[in-house]
């Protein structure tokens, strides 16, 4: 049986007790955790607990969750610890609390997509990534926030507003809001979310941690609510390179209920992680970049990181790609449209049932007369082929995940009441992450340093189609030179009075 | 292309829409900005478009 923790937090499980305060165990890597549950220096039923104590203490604010799955978690912790005692040790995510978007199905857990629409659905399935990574031992903690639908730009959200855990004013990012909050904030170890035009990214951006955009193929679709079919993939929000290498090694691999998933073997991801950068190629996009409009900050951060890459052994050179500012244009053309045909008979009928900022988008996605979504594909295909051809010059492409910090929530919204709003709101805060999702190439985001203000920024890195490695083996090297990953929010500062106040709302969220 | 309130009712008649007032000026705002955007995209890139099969980019029949 796991022992109560200490006065400090945490205590141990095997004969070797730990100094360690239930806060420094919530923001070990998952790999770290691991090695300690492996060991049984920790129990899993502690980790988890740790996990649910600070939902508890912080989600009434920060909004990550909108279902907890506090006493079934707790349980298949209790499982994993019997098993992991009886000497059945599965690897690396055996024990390892995560979320998911609740876009992902679950089985007996409701999945409402962020909306009020599907507020009360419970699948009888999980999502294949679902299935994967409890049979790699890892234990499903809760269902994340997020945009509805999965469409980024909502306005109100119907399950509680995601905060930003370094800056609680602060935009989350979209559209896996609080995939990226929670492992931000300590409230588990790792989150899978979904990325049609940077969904994954973005909130890894916004709250200081690593996303993964993979290769689409590389990752079943199955029992995602998603209709972005030419677009959508799966993929890992984690706290360091090598946990999201070590989440997208259970989670890849071909599956035949996604017949669009790849036959590829699926490689070593960590055996990646050299640490060296000798001989690799990177180029900086110049649009993506140096942007008209790039925040003084980021531009400062960006350039430090390049020198720390040079620094690492890569060659860095810079190259133009001027067709890939078409790239979210393209999309809402095409993909909006495509997920939009889904929603037309809801759209009919529950109008007022979706955020303004979703139904006037899938309404306009509606719209796109068949003649222009046909040459809006062939212009992607021409888009996608300017940057693939970028990987024959180089083995990496680089820019800053995003132009500037987090927003403030108020100024995030897609509000659109002018054409000027349509290409500030919609369309030039996402021009470095659309030009991946319409490549349908391997995209990395990772903490680039901070803001003097305390906001996370970020640094992405794109690699041709199926070269995960590539991403990662950048991304480690750099993480690894920087401090970056190892700083998080301190929370009881930054969440002040907010804290004070959740107190006496809704509070603690359970779904058992 | 600028879009009038009449052409976009019209076009969300056809798949049975009836957009309510409050939200049809946003919805025309969007549209009209996106087909703004195709026509300067079929500019620049119209002639490669011309040769380039809308194929999507998704990866079904990889070798194992």
């Amino acid at each position: 049986m796991p022992r109560a923790p200490n006065a400090h937090g945490v205590c141990a499980a095997n004969a070797t007790k730990l100094t360690m305060s239930s806060e420094e165990l919530a923001f070990l890597s998952v790999a770290e955790q691991g090695r300690l549950i492996r060991d049984r220096k920790v129990s899993p039923v502690e980790l988890v607990q740790t996990c649910l104590d600070r939902i508890e203490r912080y989600d009434g604010v920060l909004r990550a969750y909108i279902t907890v799955c506090a006493e079934q978690a707790l349980a298949s912790a209790r499982q994993v610890e019997r098993e992991i005692a009886g000497g059945d040790y599965k690897g690396p995510l055996h024990g390892i609390p995560y979320g998911v978007k609740d876009q992902l199905c679950t089985r007996g857990i409701r999945t409402t997509v962020g909306s009020k629409i599907m507020a009360d659905y419970v699948p009888d399935f999980d999502a294949a990534v679902v299935t994967r990574m409890n049979a790699a031992g890892a234990i499903l903690i809760g269902k994340e926030n997020l945009h509805e639908f999965g469409k980024g730009g909502t306005n109100v959200f119907f399950h509680g507003q995601p905060r930003n855990p370094w800056n609680p004013a602060r935009n989350a990012g979209s559209s896996s809001s609080g995939s990226g909050i929670a492992p931000a904030a300590g409230l588990c170890s790792g989150s899978l979310g979904e990325d049609t035009g940077g969904s994954v990214r973005g909130p890894a951006s916004a709250n200081g941690v690593v996303g993964l955009r993979p290769t689409f193929g590389r990752v079943s679709r199955y029992g995602g609510v998603m209709h972005g079919w030419t677009a959508d993939t799966i993929g890992p929000i984690t706290r360091t390179v090598e946990d999201n290498a070590v989440f997208l090694s259970a989670i890849a691999g071909h599956d035949a209920r996604d017949h669009l998933t790849s036959k590829r073997a699926v490689p070593d991801y960590t055996g990646a992680l050299s640490g060296d950068l000798k001989g690799v190629k990177l180029a900086v996009v110049h649009e993506m970049a140096w942007a008209d409009g790039v925040h003084p900050e980021v531009r400062t951060a960006f350039e430090r990181a390049l020198l720390v890459l040079k620094e690492l052994g890569a060659q860095i050179s810079d190259l133009s790609l001027p067709w890939t500012k078409h790239a979210i244009p393209l999309n809402m053309l095409t993909s909006d449209a495509d997920v939009a045909s889904m929603f037309v008979p809801l759209l009919r009928t529950r109008w007022k049932d979706f955020d303004v900022g979703t139904r006037t988008r899938l309404a306009t996605a509606a719209l796109v007369p068949a003649a222009v979504y046909s040459r809006a594909m062939r212009a992607r295909a021409v888009v996608r082929a300017q940057i693939l051809a970028a990987f024959e010059r180089c083995d990496a492409l680089i820019s800053p995940t995003h132009l500037s910090p987090p927003a403030l929530i108020e100024d995030a919204r897609e509000k659109v009441e002018s054409r000027v709003d349509v290409a500030q709101r919609l369309i030039l805060r996402r021009i470095t992450t659309h030009p991946y999702g319409t490549a349908n190439v391997p995209a990395l985001a990772l903490p680039m340093g901070f803001t003097q203000n305390g906001l996370p920024l970020s640094l992405q890195i794109a690699a041709r189609p199926f070269a995960e490695q590539t991403v990662y083996r950048v991304g480690h090297a750099y993480e690894r030179a920087t401090s970056w990953h190892r700083q998080h929010p301190d929370l009881e500062r930054s969440l002040q009075p907010l804290l004070r106040a959740s107190a006496t709302a809704e509070g603690y969220r359970r779904w058992n | 292309m600028e879009l009038t309130c009449e052409q976009l009712a019209a076009m969300a008649a056809t798949i049975g829409l009836n957009l309510p007032a409050a939200d049809a000026e946003n919805v025309r705002l969007r549209l009209s900005a996106l087909l703004t955007e195709m026509e300067g995209i079929e500019r620049e890139l119209g002639a490669e478009m011309d040769r380039t099969e809308p194929v999507p980019p998704v990866y079904p029949h990889e070798p194992s």
